[in-house]
This record gives C-alpha cells, structure tokens and sequence, in this order.
C-alpha cells in the first residue's frame, strides 16, 4: 500500500468512526448546524494532514481536540463575543470551585425526569460555551475526565469543577423553568 | 483512570459527581457511599445529576453527522469508489493529489468473524479480566451509570440489567476486542465467581436460542437477540450460567 493509500485507509479507520461525534460537538460550540459543518470540514483536514501523529487507541479523543481547537479558531474570527465569555468563566471558575457548596434544597427530581427535550436545550444553550461544552463531552459523547481534559486543554481539576457546575445550573433551571 | 484527579478530597460535590461518572477507583467510591450514607443532601444531589443524565438520554437524540456531509468527506478523502468532481473547493484544493490518486476504495467496514474467532476473544477477554488488578474498568452496580459508560467507547451502548434480586449483581463493565473492534462486555457476580456478558453485534443473523459450550474449562452460553449476539462466559457451573442467561433474557423482552 502506497503512502498516500495508506493515510487514506488510517483516515477511513480513524476517523470517518466518530464524524457524529465531531458534529455534535461543533454543533454544540457553533450553535448552528451550517457552522458547525464548516467546522467538522475544517477539522478533517487537519485530521488529515495529522493522521500519521495519532496511535490507533486514542483517535476519538484525538479528533475532538482538532474539532474543539478548530472551532475556538472559527468563534475567534466570527464571534469573538463568544471567547469573552470563555475567559471571563475562566476568572470565576477557580473562585466557584472552591464555594460551590450545594444549598440545602429539596431534591426536585421529579421536575428533571418531566422536563421534555426543548426544554432540555433550552437549558444546554443557556451555559457558558466551557460549560457546555464539558457537559456534551461528558452526557452526550461519554468521555471521561482524562479525555475531556485532554479535549479541552485544561486541567482536570478544571473538568471537575465546569461539570459539577455546568450540572448545578442545568437543574437550577429545569427546576425553576417548571 | 483516576490518578490525575487531584486527591484531596476538598469539595465533597466535586467527588459526588467525579463518582456518579465512574472516575474514582474502589477505595474512594467507598468513602463517598459512606458519606452519602450519612448526608441526605448528598444522596439528593446524587438522584439529581442522575435525574438530569437519564432525561437527557431518553429525550435528547444523538444527532448524526448529515449524510451530505459524511458523503462529501468520504469523496474527499478518496473513501468512495463513484467517480466525482468534488464539491468541496477549499478541501480540493488542499488535498488535490489524495483526490485525483484515488483508484481504489479503502472504504472499510467489518466483516464478520466466524464463530470460532468470536469465542476466542471472548474467552480470552475474560481470563484477562481475570488476571488483571479488576474484572471491569467501570466498578458500578449502578446500571445508569455503566450503560452510559459505554457511549463512544463502543458502537452501540449494550442493553444493561439489574440482576442483584436474582443472585447476579451487576459489579461493572469494560470495553473487549473482538476482530479489531471495540464490543462491550457486563460484568457480573455470582457469589465469589465472575461472569463476562459480550454483546458483538450480529446485524442480519436470526434470532436463537441459548447453546451451551465449554473452552478452556470455562463455561459459555451464547444466543442472538435483535441483531446481537451475546456470549456469557464464567467458571461458574453451567446450570448457574444457563439460568443466568435465562434471566437476562426476560429482561430483554
């Protein structure tokens, strides 16, 4: 097999598995589905041109780290907007990290199994772009901390804290929203 | 998986939901059941973020990529055999030469293995897990917690029963290899005894019963339902093994 072949062959092995994956997740970042095709586009090739760089175990992960830079790349240029959310959250996080202290509330679990999927994306489109797009990666794709982190370039400590924070305020307002 | 998390145990919520997602090795899920034993507000905050994963399992859909695009990328990549102009111009141009060599599809897909195969990698996922520190790389009896584990890891999160009334407590799962593809396998107790449950996915094959069969001393029971195939192994005695799978069964109906 032929050099050109064979990263076409890794690329169809590697990748084309988890194109679902890295749409949901420009999706998610984008918030729209034409961006969000650009972005996975864009991706690819750089998928692509990497595919040599990646072992075979740890390709999803691998390519949603491309997807996530790709489209911190692609915000940057159309919607710094949204960038300045990312680094005002990133101020904040440490200080919530240390004072999420839960509030003594009744537990509205039956409020969260009634809420019906708009309501649920509502919800999801409401957080903060770190937010969101931990809680996807972790509910929606399944990744684990490790991967997440990898993913999004940043500690775990970090993982831990926009999950159970990104968590909080998603039943904070199915429950309120009710 | 969990010697990044940073060990001290400072926020008690962080380590709830660190633990909710399987993240924390046996010693330290212990100590965070002891304390939602002893807090309400824990075990509520517990029932939350399950709550919330449940509903956005059941009421949000996975969103697939377009075929549109999937099929632009794949012509892009030389993946498909059809000849055509791509439409794709920012990539074509980047990526000309991948186009214009492609002669062949590597388009890849799965083929089947024989049975023999099959039984082979199940059995040998099993004397691994076996052999290695623990039987599965997700400790839970909680199957809102293992079947979810799943998604990404394999092509298909399995169907996941709660079997601990009928004397197989769910202990967990882990990701086997069978044929070069990620198939996901439960892990259950029966007594002080393991069973190994694989679901390989079968598209296409009929319905059937359970067969019994014996390799390298373990037992196996192995039978097909909507479009997979599942293979119990265990050195537990065949009887234990064919009533367990029977049990299992009935949850699938």
């Amino acid at each position: 097999m032929g050099a050109e072949a064979n990263n076409r062959a890794r690329f169809a092995k590697l990748v084309t598995p988890y194109l679902s994956h890295a749409y949901r997740l420009a999706r998610s970042l984008t918030g729209s589905q034409a961006d969000a095709e650009d972005v996975v586009q864009e991706a690819c090739l750089r998928a692509f041109r990497g595919i040599n760089s990646v072992a075979d175990t740890n390709a999803r992960a691998w390519l949603l780290t491309i997807v996530h830079h790709t489209a911190c790349t692609w915000l940057r240029k159309n919607r710094p907007a949204a960038l300045i959310t990312v680094v005002d959250v990133a101020a904040v996080e440490e200080k919530q990290a240390n004072s999420s202290e839960q509030d003594a509330e009744t537990p509205e679990t039956a409020l969260i199994a009634k809420a019906d999927r708009a309501r649920l994306e509502e919800a999801i489109a409401s957080l903060s772009l770190p937010y969101r797009e931990t809680f996807t990666l972790r509910e929606v794709e399944g990744l684990n901390y490790r991967e997440i982190a990898e993913v999004t370039g940043v500690p775990i400590g970090t993982v831990m804290s926009r999950l159970s924070r990104a968590r909080e305020q998603l039943n904070e307002l199915i429950e309120r929203n009710q | 998986m969990t010697n990044s998390i940073p060990s001290s145990p400072d926020n008690p919520i962080q380590l709830l939901h660190a633990y909710v997602d399987g993240e924390l090795d046996l010693t330290e899920a212990l100590s965070v059941e002891r304390k939602i034993a002893d807090d309400p507000r824990l075990a509520a905050e517990r029932d939350r973020i399950i709550a919330l994963r449940e509903a956005i399992h059941e009421k949000l859909p996975r969103e697939p990529i377009s075929p549109g695009l999937q099929l632009r990328i794949e012509k892009t990549f030389g993946l498909r055999q059809e000849a055509s102009r791509p439409t794709w111009r920012a990539l074509a141009a980047s990526v000309a030469l991948a186009v214009l060599v492609t002669s062949s599809s590597t388009w890849l897909f799965f083929g089947s293995n024989d049975t023999r195969t099959t039984e082979d990698a199940i059995v040998a996922g099993h004397i691994r897990a076996l052999t290695a520190p623990q039987p599965a790389d997700i400790a839970s009896s909680e199957r809102h917690t293992v079947k979810p584990w799943f998604n990404g890891r394999v092509l298909e999160a399995p169907h996941v029963a709660d079997l601990a009334n009928a004397g197989f407590p769910l202990i967990g799962g882990r990701v086997d290899v069978v044929g070069a593809r990620t198939v996901p396998t439960l892990v259950y107790a029966r007594r002080k005894h393991i069973i190994s449950l694989t679901a390989v996915p079968a598209s296409g094959k009929a319905n059937s019963g359970p067969k019994i069969s014996v390799d390298n001393g373990y037992n196996i029971v192995q039978w097909t339902a909507n479009g997979v195939s599942y293979w119990a192994v265990s050195d537990v005695s065949a009887t234990d093994l064919d009533e367990f799978a029977k049990i299992f069964r009935a949850t699938q109906s």
